[in-house]
This record gives structure tokens, C-alpha cells and sequence, in this order.
């Protein structure tokens, strides 16, 4: 079972998200954070498989949630996924930078997303 | 009810999710660009304010791209494009590129409208090529901005910011700001709000660039987080500031004045409303500035702070001015009429008391609490009427964001028909209550989409009768006393009495032979059924009537009126109490029920025989000083038992705006405050009654609405 | 700035594609699964001595009679107004509504009940019923259509013991211009 935490403040492309990764192939279970705050209390309360985070959010933005992560003994593991709109290459890059795995920029496709998401997953499980 | 489309269910749901979002994404560009309208007249721009607007065009294009919707997602790049510029300052708020953002967003929401027809999408794709080679040739217009260039920045600062948070940042160096990493621990249970009156002290004297969370001491429980603040205050003074028990501040760049820390005055003041929002702060600071209670003592007392020794200096405007950044707050409608039910529970409560107090006072042996009761309670009623004040200014907005709607409806209209027209808007200041001013946009477009179609002919027509080709619809707003009237003037054809008469009388609402003043025929109009145009343009949508606005105009407590001269133009008059909250109720009692009447409504009351009520033409009228005073008797109207043929009667007088009547009722009871309260249910509206209230042990009363009430008197015959 | 490409084109056309696929079989998952566990839980009431229900969805609360404000010129099946905890709602008497007599006085008239309804708007509405008995958990599949002459205002009926209780269709039985 995999648990896979999503980051994102539009309803919408969260749905999107969750019903591409339902259909991973593998159990899930998804929890979804509307913010960055939100993320950052959910970190704690499970043992996460992946995080999937979007950049342009209010308050604590994509990268500082990264930065977080990243830095944090206890979640430096996780593979993170970024997933950002088109433009602005530069914090893409500050993103991987920081120590996201990945990144995808929006729009993707749904299978596209899937194959990123199982990749990490695999990676992970062999370290 | 419209024949559903079949279509596939899963669809559905993901597309309205889209729709629903492009909209919300949509209104907040609308407000923000009237905002920014706003703020380009006044020369300041907020610089949040165009971060914010760049953000929603992103938000915008990605989530279209996803959908595939290519316009709307082209469009929404474009839009970023100009708001990338804004925010990191290379377009000037003058820039003319900025003038394309609003029609760039109308462009978008007319995709959106369209966005089920792949047809008509491509329909519109010439229109967005069109906008989007303006959009580039505005971009490319304009002069460079100049570079300024760039100083030091220590790369571990520059890791976590994203572009826009750098160019903040050097936008605040090359102010000379001094920049400061401000520390501070909170339980992860509950950071937000600690670290919301963190960030809101912050920005009272500074700039928030950027908020970057850290592990705590002790991961599980706590989370750090890091604030760049960029300020005119050095580290001392915004330590006293903001006052946090684990707060600590470091120094990463001086600035270049040296903030005087001597400006204690200030900065106390300021550490006592950074105070007001936290829940429990102990008063120690860290930091190595002055303790709080340090600042009454004389700042030239060396022994307290030896980095107090230079004289004090004038304090300097930028200090005051950086405190207008957050000086407007938004507030959500539903919070404020929580605010005003509470406040009007207290006024009751309060009501009760002095009920207490006077019960007390009539006994010998209670008299002194009675009396003290009483003292006490004058002081609440003080107090209770200035928070009352104080919430009904809060609730208030000047009308001018409905004016500005309706404007830009105009200009849609213009555009879309060919007409040409002018608006003319006068006393935009004008306060309302904010529902009522929600409420209004509806019967304000209609009103103002009728006159566009209907009243105002084509130049051809307007030029053969001697009038200038362009139309004028005035749209103004006047406070008078309790109310505000707003008229919505044309200068178009005017409305023929004689084919609304003989409208009428084929419709069946009028008996052919019946006498009608011309003010009574205008009024037909509001009669649902009847219109003096059997066109329904596609620019006034279903063709909504009149009834339509009268009912919503009353529903708000308001009236309507009409007048007009043939040939030369049409004046729509709406008259609307300013408030609906918190109103001083008159009860009244009818047969063996009560009821309520805003004492804002009423003139005066009377008692009378049934000898001074005068009959004429099958109406009931009063001679008061003078007047014909229009009679109605509110147990005929509600259908309960009439009073005995030779009791007296009280008559209350009541008023809006010019109008008058009089309401004859058995009882007058009493006169206490009240919250109209709406009421739900399946029966919409019922004729004659505004809403209910409690009033405490007398149960529930019924408010009469008594502009329904002055309309039926003026109108109607009674039965024989 | 950049511009999109002609090839970038095709592959966002395919990638609408793509989700919408994803979005149609997501639909039908959720239809299946819906249906199989496909329950409904039904609020029964009783007038004049028969059984009727309402959807437990939209019962909001169910309160003791109390004194009930009467409201000039409204429909003959509205009785008037209560105040609920602050708000003002209209109660319908439902044997004026169903055209029933009126009920006995006597020792039943302490078990009436007022059920509030509450509706996607907000609009709350009282219903005025002899009494209230229970909670019926029902198949969807266990509903059937209602007899002709009851279809005014009964959208299915259920099976109750040996009886059928009436389900209201409660937007019907709003409508008091019908």
C-alpha cells in the first residue's frame, strides 16, 4: 500500500491528480493537502511514500515546501514530484536544486504521470 | 425547467469542477483589477496585489491547459505575461500593456460561457489572436525599465526564494531596507495562528518576503520557521515590536538610514497592537533592545540602553507610511451578519436588564441594587450603541463597486450593439449596507439593460427628433436622511401612458372604463405580464420585467418608482433603507395578534374615533392637518376580526422617501430594538410582511413591510 | 515569451484525451460501486393513521409542537411560524397539505412533531405530522412506483411489514401552488 501525499490549491487539478494516481496499479491511499500549511501538518501523522506538490500556492509556496523536506532527518527520504505550470524555468530548476526528484510540467498527460509516480516509488523501495 | 443535454456523467463532473474553478479564478481578477484600477489612479501599487494577479493568470493557464482548452489557455499566458512584468517591476504602472488586462479577462470568461461547443470556441479564435497580438505589441512597446544594478546577496539567502521573492528582495536593497531573519518555534498543532500574528507584526513595519518552514528542536512536535523581513527598522526596534518569547532576529543586512530606535513613542504603540492578537506572550524578548517597559523611562538614560545616546530625531513620514499597507482588511459578508445577530442578542439582553433594573427600584427593599442595576445599565446601553455603530460602519460600502459593474455592462452593450451611449455616474461615496448593495446589482443591470434597449432609440431616430446622436443613461445615488435613492435616468423615448393604458386594459388588469391618474398608469408597468415591448433581445437576456425589480427593490425593504416623458426620457427611481440589520421596532396589536413596525418607517401615531375617518371614492382617508391622509386597516388587510364599531383606533403614520400612509391598528403596545430576521421556508414572500423577530417573552412577531404596505394604500380600492 | 509549438499542440490535444478517458471509467468505478451498495435510509411519520416517509438526507431536526406564529395570506396548509434557535421557519400542517381531517384532541396530540427540513439554499421548513416513529433502512432497489392516484405528491413506496409506506417527494410536497 502505498501512501502518496498530494500538495495543491486548485480543487481541480487535485482531483485530476488523485483519480490519475488511483488508477496506479498498484493499493493507494491518498491524502490531499490544499496548502502548503496543510502539508505541512499531514507530514507528521503518516509514513509517506511520495509527495506530489505543486509550486504556485499562497502562503508557504512549492520551493519552501521542498526546502522543508529536504531538510528535515526525517522526511529527506520521500520522493518528491513536482508538478508546476509552464514558465518561470528558474524556480523549476531552484526546485530540483533543492532536492525535489522530479518534476512535471503541467499540462501531462494522465499515464505520464503514473509512470513518473511508479518510477520514484520503485527507486525508493531499492535504497 | 430546459431539456438536459444527455452527456457522459464522468465528464460532467471534471468540467464543472473546471467551470467552477475558472470562475472563482475569474471574480478574484475582477476584484483585484479593480483594485489595481484603483491603486494606478493613485500612483501606489501594492505589490501583493500584482504578485496576486499574476498568480490567478497562472493558476488560469495551467488548469485550461489541462483541459485542453488552447484559447483560453494562450489568453491566460499573455495575461501572465503582463502581470510577470508588473510584479517584477520591468512594466511601470503607467504602462499601457496594463490597460488589456481587463478586456484580456472578459475575453476569457466569454470562452469560458462557450466552453461546451468546440465550435464556437474556434468561433472566438480570431478575437484571441487579435487581443494577443496587442498584448505583444503593448509589451514591446514600451521603454526598457532601467536596471538598477543588483548589490551583494549571500547565495544561502537567494536557495528557497522563487524569482518573484528575489526581485522583492532586491527591490527592498536597493530601498536601502535593512534585512532581517526573523526566528520563531511554534507547536505544530497549532502554527498557524501563532504564526499569523508573527507575519501580521511583521508586515506592520516591513515587508514579508518570504516564509520558509524548518525542523523545530523537536521534529515531531514543533516547526520552525524562518521570516525574511525586509524593514527601515533596525533589529532593536523590531525586537520591541514584535515582542515574541522565541523570536529571535539576525541582522543579514543593514540599511542605509539608521532607524531611530529613539522613536519609542511610536514603537510602543505599534508593540501594543502587535500584542492585541496573540493569545499569551510572556513579556520577555530575547533580543538584545530595550525591554518594552523600558520605553517610558527616559530614552537618554544611558544606563538602560547605551544605544540610545544620539538625540532624538523628527521621526520621518516612511515609518507611518508603511503601515498603509495592511490597513484595509477583507471581510467575508457572513462574518459581519453573525457580528450584527450578536450584537443585536446583546441589545435585547440589554433590554432585559433595564427591565430587571426597574422592577428592583420599584421595591423598598431592592431600591439600591435597583438604582445601581440602573447605573450599569446606562453605561451598557453607551457602550452597546457604539459597538452597534461601529458594526453597522463596517457593514457599510460606498455603492461605487456596483456603479463600476454596471459600467462595464454598459460598455459590453455599447460594443455588442452598436448603440451609442454615455453613462454618467454620480455619487459613487454613497454607503449602503453591503447586502443591500449585493442585492441591488441584479435590479440595477436590469433596470440599466432595459433602458439600453428599450428606451434609448437609434441615432437615426434620436437625430430626426432633434436630441444629439449619443444616448445618456445617468445613473446617481443621494443619501436622504434614513434612506438612499438611486435613479437611473435615460434620455430616450420616454414611455407612451396611453399604449401601457390600453396594454393594460387588454390584459385584463385594468377595467376599460376605470380612471387612472398618469402616475397610476406608469405604475402598471410593475405589473408582472405587461410589457410595452414584445421584443426579447438577446442582449437583455430572458427580458426580465419590471415586476421583477419591484420585487426585489421590496424584498430589500425599498420602493420603486417610474416617470417619464414622452419623447423625452424615462427616470427610474429606487428608495432603500440603509441598514436592514438592527431596527427600533413599534409593536403594534391587531385582534389578539402582534406586530412590529421599524420605527425608522414611522411619522407619528394617533389615536382616533371612527368619526375622523372620512370616506371617499371606496377609500378610507384621515384629515391630518391638512392632508388626506390614505387609510388602511391592517385587520382587513390580514384577514383577522374587526374591532368593535365604535372603538377608537391608533393610526400610525407612516413614511418613505415622499410617501405616505396611514395604518390603522387596535393597540399601540410598545417600542423596543429588534433583528429582522428572514423568513424560510416554502412561501417566498408573503404580501405585507418584511420578515419576523423574537422579542424576547412575547414569542415571535411578524415585521410588516411597509413599503408594500404605502404602495397598496396609494393603489388599490378597497373592497366595498 | 514563448509560443506554442505545432507539435507541443498536438500532444495537448491528446493529453485532454487521455484524462477524459481517465474520467469516464473513474464514473463508471463509482457507478458500480454506488449500486452495489445502494441504501437508503427513510424518516417514517405517521398521518391519520398511515405510514409516510421522507428522506433521512433531508430531515435536518425534529422538534416537540410548540407555539406556532400564524402569517396572514399565506396558503391554507402553512400554519404559521416557529422560532428554531434563532431563525424563524414556516411549518406546514401536512394533514391540511394531503387535504386529511383535522386530528382528534385527546391523548395522541402530545406525540406530534414538527420535522424540520433543510434544502441546498439553506431554506429550512417545518412539517407538521401525528407522530414519528422510526428509521427504515431500504434497498434502492425495494422501492416501487406509487398508486396513480397518490403520485401528486408520493414519489415510491416502500415495503413496511406487511404495509407500503409512502415516500414523499419532498420538492412536490413543497409546491403548495400545486
Amino acid at each position: 500500500m502505498h501512501h502518496i501525499l498530494i500538495v495543491e490549491d486548485s480543487p481541480t487539478m487535485r482531483s485530476l491528480v488523485v483519480s490519475a494516481l488511483e488508477e496506479l496499479g498498484a493499493p493507494v491511499r491518498i491524502t490531499e493537502a490544499a496548502s502548503g500549511f496543510e502539508a505541512l501538518r499531514e507530514l507528521p501523522r503518516e509514513a509517506y511514500d511520495l509527495i506530489v506538490t505543486d509550486i504556485n500556492m499562497p502562503d508557504i509556496n512549492g520551493l519552501e515546501l521542498v526546502s522543508f523536506v529536504k531538510s528535515n532527518a526525517a522526511y529527506r527520504a520521500i520522493p518528491l514530484l513536482i508538478i508546476s505550470t509552464e514558465g518561470s524555468e528558474r524556480d523549476r530548476l531552484k526546485g530540483l536544486e533543492l532536492g525535489a526528484d522530479a518534476y512535471l510540467v503541467k499540462p501531462f498527460e494522465p499515464e505520464v504521470l503514473r509512470r513518473t509516480a511508479r518510477d520514484l516509488l520503485a527507486k525508493a523501495q531499492e535504497e | 425547467m430546459a431539456a438536459r443535454r444527455t452527456r457522459s456523467p464522468a465528464r460532467s463532473k471534471a468540467t464543472r469542477e473546471f467551470v467552477s474553478e475558472v470562475e472563482e479564478i475569474l471574480e478574484r481578477l475582477r476584484a483585484d483589477l479593480a483594485d489595481l484600477a484603483d491603486q494606478r489612479a493613485g500612483g501606489e501599487l501594492e505589490p501583493e496585489l500584482a504578485n496576486r494577479l499574476f498568480r490567478s493568470a497562472h493558476s488560469l493557464k495551467g488548469l485550461a491547459g489541462m483541459f485542453g482548452f488552447e484559447g483560453m489557455s494562450g489568453l491566460a499566458h499573455h495575461l501572465e505575461d503582463i502581470l510577470d512584468g508588473l510584479r517584477m517591476g520591468r512594466l511601470a504602472a503607467s504602462a499601457p500593456a496594463l490597460d488589456l488586462l481587463e478586456p484580456a479577462v472578459e475575453l476569457v470568461a466569454s470562452l469560458l460561457e462557450r466552453a461546451g461547443s468546440a465550435k464556437a470556441q474556434a468561433g472566438a479564435a480570431e478575437e484571441v489572436a487579435r487581443l494577443v497580438e496587442r498584448i505583444e505589441a503593448a509589451l514591446h512597446a514600451g521603454p526598457a525599465a532601467a536596471r538598477v544594478a543588483a548589490p551583494e546577496i549571500d547565495e544561502r539567502l537567494l536557495r528557497a526564494l522563487t524569482e518573484y521573492e528575489e526581485h522583492r528582495l532586491r527591490e527592498s536593497l536597493r530601498r536601502g531596507r535593512w534585512i532581517h531573519l526573523v526566528e520563531a518555534s511554534f507547536e505544530i498543532l497549532s502554527f498557524e495562528e501563532g504564526l499569523a500574528d508573527l507575519t501580521g507584526a511583521a508586515r506592520e513595519i516591513g515587508e514579508v518576503i518570504s516564509t520558509l518552514p524548518a525542523p523545530g528542536e523537536v521534529p515531531e512536535a514543533q516547526i520552525r520557521f524562518s521570516l525574511l523581513v525586509a524593514s527601515d527598522a533596525d533589529a532593536q526596534a523590531l525586537s520591541t515590536l514584535l515582542d515574541h518569547p522565541t523570536a529571535s532576529i539576525r541582522c543579514v543586512h543593514r540599511g542605509a538610514s539608521d532607524a531611530p530606535s529613539e522613536r519609542l513613542e511610536h514603537s510602543t504603540h505599534a508593540a501594543e497592537s502587535a500584542q492585541r492578537g496573540a493569545a499569551e506572550r510572556s513579556a520577555s524578548a530575547r533580543a538584545a533592545g530595550p525591554q518594552p517597559d523600558a520605553s517610558e523611562s527616559d530614552p537618554e538614560d544611558a544606563s538602560v540602553s547605551p544605544a540610545l545616546d544620539e538625540p532624538a530625531r523628527e521621526p520621518s513620514g516612511e515609518l507611518d507610511s508603511l503601515k498603509s499597507i495592511s490597513e484595509t482588511v477583507r471581510v467575508d459578508i457572513r462574518k459581519l451578519d453573525e457580528l450584527m445577530n450578536l450584537v443585536g442578542e446583546l441589545v435585547i439582553q440589554r433590554g432585559a436588564i433595564a427591565a430587571i433594573a426597574a422592577q428592583l427600584l420599584a421595591e423598598p427593599a431592592s431600591a439600591r441594587f435597583g438604582r445601581e442595576l440602573g447605573k450599569l445599565h446606562k453605561t451598557l446601553d453607551r457602550k452597546l450603541q457604539e459597538l452597534q455603530a461601529g458594526v453597522l460602519e463596517v457593514r457599510m460600502v460606498p455603492l461605487r463597486q456596483v456603479f463600476e459593474k454596471l459600467s462595464r455592462v454598459v460598455r459590453r452593450l455599447r460594443r455588442d450593439s452598436g448603440k451609442d451611449v454615455r453613462l454618467e455616474i454620480r455619487g459613487g461615496d454613497t454607503e449602503l449596507d453591503k447586502l443591500i448593495v449585493e442585492e441591488l446589482a441584479d435590479p440595477l443591470m436590469h433596470v440599466v439593460r432595459n433602458a439600453f434597449d428599450h428606451a434609448l432609440e437609434p441615432p437615426a431616430e434620436r437625430i430626426a427628433a432633434g436630441k444629439p446622436a449619443e444616448g445618456t443613461i445617468r445613473l446617481e445615488a443621494l443619501q436622504r436622511g434614513n434612506h438612499v435613492v438611486i435613479q437611473v435616468a435615460d434620455d430616450g423615448r420616454g414611455i407612451d401612458v396611453d399604449a401601457v393604458r390600453s396594454r393594460a386594459v387588454a390584459c385584463g388588469l385594468v377595467a376599460p372604463d376605470a380612471l387612472l391618474t398618469r402616475k397610476e398608469t406608469l405604475d402598471l408597468i410593475f405589473q408582472p405580464g405587461l410589457s410595452t415591448s414584445s421584443e426579447v433581445t438577446e442582449t437583455s437576456g430572458r427580458g426580465v420585467g419590471m415586476d421583477v425589480v419591484r420585487e426585489n427593490v421590496t424584498a430589500l425593504g425599498g420602493l420603486v418608482y417610474l416617470d417619464s416623458t414622452r419623447g423625452a426620457g424615462t427616470t427610474i427611481s429606487l428608495t432603500l433603507p440603509i441598514t436592514l440589520a438592527i431596527i427600533q421596532a413599534l409593536t403594534v396589536g391587531v385582534a389578539d395578534q402582534r406586530f412590529a413596525i421599524p420605527l425608522t418607517a414611522v411619522l407619528e401615531t394617533l389615536l382616533v374615533g371612527p368619526e375622523a375617518i372620512q370616506r371617499s371614492e371606496g377609500r378610507e382617508f384621515l384629515n391630518l392637518r391638512g392632508d388626506a391622509l390614505a387609510l388602511r386597516r391592517l385587520h382587513a388587510e390580514f384577514g383577522l376580526p374587526a374591532p368593535a364599531a365604535d372603538a377608537r383606533q391608533a393610526v400610525v403614520v407612516v413614511g418613505l422617501g415622499d410617501a405616505r400612509a396611514g395604518l390603522l391598528v387596535d393597540r399601540l403596545e410598545g417600542q423596543q430594538d429588534a433583528v429582522i430576521k428572514p423568513i424560510l421556508g416554502p412561501v417566498r414572500s408573503v404580501p405585507g410582511i418584511a420578515g419576523a423577530t423574537e422579542l424576547g417573552d412575547r414569542g415571535t412577531v411578524l415585521v410588516l413591510d411597509v413599503a408594500a404596505l404605502i404602495e397598496d394604500a396609494a393603489r388599490r380600492r378597497e373592497a366595498a | 515569451m514563448s509560443t506554442h509549438a505545432g507539435g507541443a499542440e498536438r500532444a495537448r490535444q491528446l493529453a485532454s484525451a487521455g484524462w477524459q478517458d481517465l474520467a469516464r471509467s473513474a464514473a463508471r468505478r463509482e457507478a458500480d460501486a454506488a449500486e452495489a451498495e445502494a441504501q437508503r435510509e427513510l424518516l417514517v411519520l405517521w398521518l391519520d393513521g398511515d405510514p409516510y416517509a421522507l428522506p433521512v438526507e433531508r430531515v435536518r431536526e425534529i422538534v416537540r409542537i410548540r407555539a406556532i406564529t400564524p402569517v396572514p395570506r399565506v396558503p391554507e396548509a402553512v400554519r404559521g411560524v416557529i422560532s428554531l434557535r434563532g431563525e424563524i421557519v414556516q411549518v406546514i400542517d401536512l394533514r391540511r397539505r394531503l387535504r386529511l381531517p383535522p386530528p382528534d384532541a385527546g391523548a395522541g396530540a402530545r406525540r406530534a412533531r414538527i420535522i424540520v427540513l433543510n434544502s441546498d439554499d439553506g431554506q429550512l421548513t417545518g412539517l407538521l405530522v401525528d407522530r414519528v416513529s422510526e428509521v427504515l433502512r431500504i434497498a434502492e432497489g425495494g422501492l416501487r412506483p406509487p398508486a396513480a392516484r397518490e403520485s401528486d405528491t408520493v414519489a415510491a413506496l416502500a415495503a413496511y411489514g406487511e404495509r407500503f409506506v409512502s415516500l414523499f417527494d419532498v420538492e412536490r410536497l413543497l409546491d403548495l401552488d400545486g
